[in-house]
C-alpha cells in the first residue's frame, strides 16, 4: 500500500491548493494537512493535524505523526507569503520550522521531501547572467529577510540531505506567481491603482501561472524527481510593458524617494512591500526554467499569458 | 480555468472584432465595385485597398499605441529597433559615413562571434556594427551586443541598451546566444577600452582573460576579428577623473571636448569619419569544444584575434583620409 502525503502550511496558497488538487485528482491517497489552524475548508480525504513549527517540540512531534500516517513524501510549503513585521517569528517558523521538519523526516524515515523555494534566493544583482541556472550560487538580499530565511532553510535542508541520501529531496525555486486566484504582497503591489517603480529602471521579470507552479508540486509529490529546479514560465516582460498591457499607470520615483516611501502612512505594515523588495524591480535575477520543463513538462502559460490571466481576472484593464 | 488566457472575453475586444469584420465587408464591396481592369478606376481602387488594410491593421494595434508588447529573452524589443532604424541609417551613412568593408567575409548561416576594439563611452560602436550586419543581411541576422557590466547598471542607460539589443556581457549570456544561433558582438578589452584616454586611441588593450576564444571554442562558432576606426573621435577622452565619479557611482568620469562643459549635449557624439572593417575568421573549426581547455592554445589564438584586430584597425586608419573624413 502506498504511503501517505503530508503537507505542510496549508494557508498558504501552494499548500492549500495542492491539497485540494491531489484530494480531487487522487481520491485514493491519504493525504495529512499540517498547519497551526485549521483552515475553513478541508478537502474531504485529509486528516488535519496541528503543529506549532516554532514549538521546540515540533519535530518530535512530526516524526510521531509522520510514522502514525505512514507518511511517503513531505512537501514543506508553510512559508508566508507576505512577511511578517515580527522578523523573529518568521524565522523561527521559516528557518528553525524547516530544521525541525527535516529532523522529523529522518526520524520517521520519509521516502521524499519537496522544499518551495523561491527564484527570488538568487538574489537581483546587476552582476547576475540574464538567466540564473540553478547551479548559480544563492546570493539572496541582505534586507528581504524573506529571502534570507528561505536560503537559510535551503542550506538547512542542503546539509541534512547530504547527510540523508535515502530520502529524495527536491527542492522548487518558483518565480513571482501570477494567476486568477494568487494573491500575495507582489500581486498587491501590482495591483494598486498608481504603480510606484523605479525611474530609470526597467527590468525583465517572469511570472509562472498558478496552475502551471501546482502541477509542478502535484509531480514532485507523487513521482521521485530529486533535485533543485526552477519553476517559471517561458519568456520574459519588463516591467513597463506588463503595466502597459494591464492598462495600469506607474509614477515612476528616484530610487532613494522609493526606498523611504510608504505607501499607506497610517497602516505602515499592511499595504507596503517588505524591505529590499524593490532591487527586485531594479536588477535582473530571471531563472532558467529549461532542466524544471524537462523534468515535468513545459508550461502552458508563458510570463505573458500569466500575467494576461491575472490582469484579466482583476478587470483591470481600463478601456481607452 | 483550463481554457487559454486569451482577452477574447474582454468587451474592447469583441467591439475590435466587430470594426475589423466591418472593415473587411467594405474592403469586399470596393473590391467588387472597382474590379480591376475596369478602365481608370484601378489606381484608385488600389489605393483604397491599401488605405482600408492599413486601417484594419490600426483597429488591430488598438489600444497597444505603438508597442510591439512583446520583447525577446534578452529583453530585446524589435519594434524599439523598427523605430531605431532611421536614426542608425543617419548614424551610419550621414554623419559618421561609416565606410564599411569585408562583409562577405562573414559566415553564410549558423552562430557568429564577432570581436572588435572598443572605443568611445556609450556602446555606438556596437549599434553600428551590429546595424551593418543587419542591413547587409536583410534583417535576417541581428548580432546583439555584449555590454559592459558598469554601462548596464546605469539608469535610462540600461533599459534602452536592453531594448536596442545590448546585452550584459558574461559568459553565461554568450554562451546561451550563439548555442541558440545567434550572432554576438564581444568587446574583449572591456572597460579598459571605452575609458582609454585620447592619446592612447587605436591601441589596444589587453584581451581579459581568453573568455572569447574559449567561448567561441566551446559553441564551435567562428571567430570573426572586427576594427573600428572613428568612434575613438567621437567621444575624445582627455582625461579622467577618478574622485568625482566613485561619488556619483561610475567607474571613470570623462572630461571630452564636449563633456561636461555643454551639459547632456556633451553626450553627443561628434561627427568623425567611421571604417568598419570585418576581418577573416580565424581557423579554428577543426578545434573541438574540449580544446578550450588548452590554456596555452586559448593564449595563442587571442594573441592571434588580437594582432588582427590590430591590423584591421591599421588598415581602415589609412584608408580614412582623414579624422573627419
Amino acid at each position: 500500500m502506498r504511503g501517505s502525503i503530508a503537507i505542510t502550511g496549508l494557508r498558504t496558497f501552494l499548500g492549500g491548493r495542492l491539497l485540494q488538487r491531489i484530494a480531487e485528482r487522487q481520491p485514493e491517497r491519504a493525504l495529512v494537512a499540517i498547519d497551526l489552524r485549521r483552515p475553513h475548508r478541508l478537502p474531504t480525504p485529509s486528516r488535519f493535524q496541528r503543529v506549532d513549527l516554532t514549538d521546540p517540540t515540533a519535530d518530535g512531534r512530526l516524526a510521531e505523526i509522520f510514522e502514525r500516517e505512514r507518511v511517503e513524501a513531505v512537501v514543506h510549503t508553510a512559508f508566508r507569503s507576505d512577511p511578517d513585521p515580527d522578523l523573529e517569528y518568521d524565522h523561527e517558523l521559516e528557518t528553525i520550522g524547516t530544521l525541525h521538519l527535516v529532523n522529523a523526516c529522518a526520524a520517521a524515515k520519509v521516502k521524499r521531501l519537496v522544499l518551495a523555494s523561491s527564484t527570488m534566493t538568487y538574489g537581483p544583482r546587476p552582476d547576475n547572467p540574464n538567466f540564473l541556472s540553478e547551479d548559480h550560487p544563492l546570493r539572496g538580499h541582505p534586507d528581504a529577510h524573506n529571502v534570507e530565511n528561505r536560503r537559510e532553510a535551503e542550506a538547512v535542508l542542503a546539509d541534512w540531505a547530504s547527510r540523508h541520501p535515502d530520502t529524495r529531496v527536491t527542492v522548487l525555486r518558483t518565480c513571482w506567481i501570477m494567476g486568477p486566484s494568487y494573491s500575495d504582497h507582489v500581486v498587491r503591489y501590482l495591483g494598486r491603482p498608481v504603480v510606484p517603480t523605479l525611474l530609470g529602471y526597467d527590468p525583465l521579470l517572469q511570472f509562472v501561472h498558478e496552475d502551471d507552479a501546482l502541477r509542478v508540486f502535484e509531480k514532485a509529490a507523487l513521482e521521485e524527481h530529486p533535485g533543485v529546479y526552477n519553476v517559471v514560465g517561458r519568456g520574459v516582460l519588463p516591467l513597463s510593458m506588463l503595466l502597459r498591457l494591464a492598462g495600469k499607470r506607474s509614477l515612476p520615483l528616484p530610487a532613494p524617494l522609493l526606498y523611504r516611501l510608504r505607501y499607506y502612512p497610517s497602516q505602515g505594515q499592511t499595504g507596503d512591500p517588505p524591505d529590499g523588495f524593490y532591487d527586485y524591480l531594479r536588477y535582473l535575477w530571471v531563472a532558467d526554467g529549461a532542466r524544471g520543463w524537462a523534468a515535468f513538462g513545459p508550461p502552458v502559460y508563458s510570463t505573458r499569458e500569466a500575467w494576461m490571466a491575472f490582469v484579466s481576472a482583476r478587470r483591470m484593464r481600463r478601456y481607452r | 480555468m483550463s481554457d487559454t488566457p486569451s482577452e477574447r472575453s474582454e468587451p474592447r475586444e469583441a467591439g475590435l472584432d466587430e470594426i475589423r469584420t466591418a472593415l473587411d465587408d467594405l474592403r469586399g464591396e470596393i473590391d467588387r465595385r472597382f474590379r480591376p481592369g475596369e478602365g481608370g478606376s484601378e489606381d484608385l481602387a488600389r489605393d483604397w485597398i491599401e488605405l482600408f488594410d492599413e486601417l484594419r491593421a490600426r483597429a488591430g494595434r488598438f489600444g497597444m499605441a505603438e508597442h510591439s508588447g512583446e520583447v525577446d529573452e534578452f529583453g530585446m524589443d524589435a519594434e524599439a529597433v523598427r523605430r531605431a532604424r532611421p536614426l542608425l541609417d543617419f548614424l551610419q551613412d550621414r554623419y559618421w559615413r561609416a565606410d564599411v568593408g569585408g562583409l562577405g567575409n562573414l559566415p553564410p548561416t549558423g552562430p557568429c562571434l564577432l570581436v572588435a576594439n572598443r572605443s568611445g563611452l556609450l556602446p555606438y560602436d556596437g549599434l553600428l556594427i551590429a546595424h551593418a550586419v543587419a542591413r547587409w543581411r536583410g534583417d535576417a541576422v541581428r548580432p546583439r551586443f555584449l555590454v559592459a557590466d558598469w554601462l548596464m547598471t546605469l539608469p535610462f542607460v540600461q533599459p534602452a541598451l536592453a531594448r536596442l539589443g545590448g546585452v550584459r556581457a558574461c559568459r553565461e549570456n554568450a554562451q546561451r546566444l550563439l548555442a541558440d544561433g545567434g550572432w554576438v558582438i564581444a568587446f574583449p578589452e572591456g572597460q579598459k577600452g571605452a575609458a582609454k584616454v585620447f592619446r592612447e586611441r587605436y591601441r589596444l588593450q589587453r584581451f581579459g582573460r581568453g573568455g572569447v576564444v574559449r567561448v567561441a571554442l566551446e559553441t564551435g562558432a567562428p571567430l570573426v576579428p572586427v576594427g573600428v576606426v572613428g568612434a575613438e573621435e567621437a567621444h575624445p577622452i582627455l582625461f579622467k577623473v577618478g574622485t568625482l565619479a566613485r561619488a556619483v557611482g561610475l567607474p571613470f568620469l570623462p572630461v571630452t571636448p564636449t563633456f561636461p562643459w555643454l551639459g547632456p549635449l556633451g553626450a553627443v557624439p561628434l561627427p568623425s569619419k567611421w571604417v568598419i572593417r570585418f576581418g577573416e575568421p580565424l581557423a579554428i573549426d577543426r578545434l573541438a569544444p574540449d580544446d578550450a581547455r588548452d590554456e596555452l592554445l586559448v593564449s595563442r589564438l587571442t594573441e592571434e584575434l588580437r594582432g588582427e584586430i590590430q591590423r584591421l584597425l591599421e588598415e581602415g586608419l589609412h584608408a580614412r583620409p582623414g579624422v573627419w573624413g
